[in-house]
């Protein structure tokens, strides 16, 4: 987790998003690791989703760990809210917000945690908020109702969208100009041979 | 009789295309990129996922020059129809289940859907057709007379 965060902050300070040329608030927010390097992977993700979680618990983790940390891979979280996920749009407001004062890792981890509990109670700002100290919590829920943030949420979908992106997981993986997309909760180990293969080419 | 001649052509070779086509989709890809896509199915594991991603484009590939050429079409075409018949269990358990992943059909960025549930539906259709109809001849011939 500390890892993450400091991930977070070396980001901050570099960001960007190689595949789209350019970068914005919203984008430097959601991505981890060194923009310079070899490998960029977009994450098209919706909170509710399970096999989002999944992906985020068991391959996205590990792979924070093994290769953005080392500068191998530069990890960008895009939100896709499916429309047939009640919450999972404001789920991705609030984890834009909590993004705002950097606390999206946290926001991320609480929302996949506890997804089964705020998908079937619909109390998505409560869950989040519970991650955060109060006046954290305060900011939150204030940033949550910027048109900003909705509308961050809305460019992640549309560029999804222009992607080809249908469902939920999509990693979009791009080195060398070539993107390969992928669907579904991969497994860690799967993944971590193709980025292999990728970096010995 | 004349028109089965002619039908069982037309279903050899569009089988054929399909499978074809199916196994350079693939083949034009990382082979695991399409292990992942099979791994996202979670119906086999890893070891199976790993031989099965770099056998099957290759398996899909000569079953299709088989049914274009008509060699042992009576054996292609009963392999052709279980291996749909396969794909069609594993693909609509998925949907069935709720599983948002790529059908990894023809490439990839597809997910599953009820439009790719009854296009293999009608593959099947046509493979079993076709292994009838291979059958119901006393002699096997590429062509049409």
């Amino acid at each position: 987790m500390s890892r993450l965060v400091l991930l977070l902050c070396c980001t901050l300070s570099i960001g960007g998003v190689p595949s789209q040329g350019s970068k914005s608030a919203p984008e430097i927010i959601k991505s981890v690791g060194v923009f310079t390097a070899p490998i960029s992977i977009e994450v098209f993700s919706d909170f509710q989703c399970p096999s989002c979680k999944l992906l985020y618990e068991q391959t996205l983790r590990p792979l924070t760990d093994d290769y953005v940390a080392k500068g191998k891979v530069y990890l960008v979280h895009r939100d896709f809210p499916l429309p047939q996920h009640a919450h999972a749009r404001e789920a991705a407001c609030y984890a834009c917000a909590a993004g705002r004062i950097g606390k999206y890792e946290a926001a991320c981890d609480v929302l996949f945690k506890r997804q089964d509990s705020w998908a079937a109670d619909g109390k998505v700002g409560d869950t989040v908020c519970g991650a955060l100290s109060p006046s954290e919590a305060k900011q939150v829920r204030a940033l949550v109702k910027d048109p900003q943030i909705v509308a961050s949420v809305d460019q992640d979908i549309q560029l999804g969208q222009a992607a080809g992106v249908r469902q939920t997981p999509t990693l979009v993986i791009t080195y060398k100009n070539q993107r390969y997309p992928i669907s579904g909760a991969v497994s860690y180990d799967l993944l971590r041979r193709f980025i292999d293969q990728l970096l010995t080419k | 009789m004349n028109w089965r001649r002619w039908l069982v052509l037309i279903l050899r070779v569009g089988l054929a295309a399909v499978f074809v086509y199916a196994a350079w989709s693939k083949l034009r890809q990382p082979w695991l990129l399409f292990a992942m896509a099979i791994d996202a199915y979670g119906v086999l594991p890893e070891w199976a996922v790993m031989t099965l991603a770099r056998a099957l484009p290759w398996f899909e590939l000569a079953l299709g020059l088989l049914l274009l050429t008509g060699f042992w079409l009576r054996q292609s075409a009963i392999i052709a129809s279980a291996l749909l018949v396969v794909f069609f269990a594993v693909m609509l358990r998925s949907y069935t289940k709720g599983l948002q992943i790529d059908c990894a059909c023809f490439g990839f960025g597809e997910a599953i859907s009820l439009k790719t549930l009854l296009r293999d539906g009608l593959l099947v259709l046509s493979s079993v057709a076709l292994t009838a109809l291979a059958f119901g001849r006393t002699t096997p011939s590429a062509t049409p007379t």
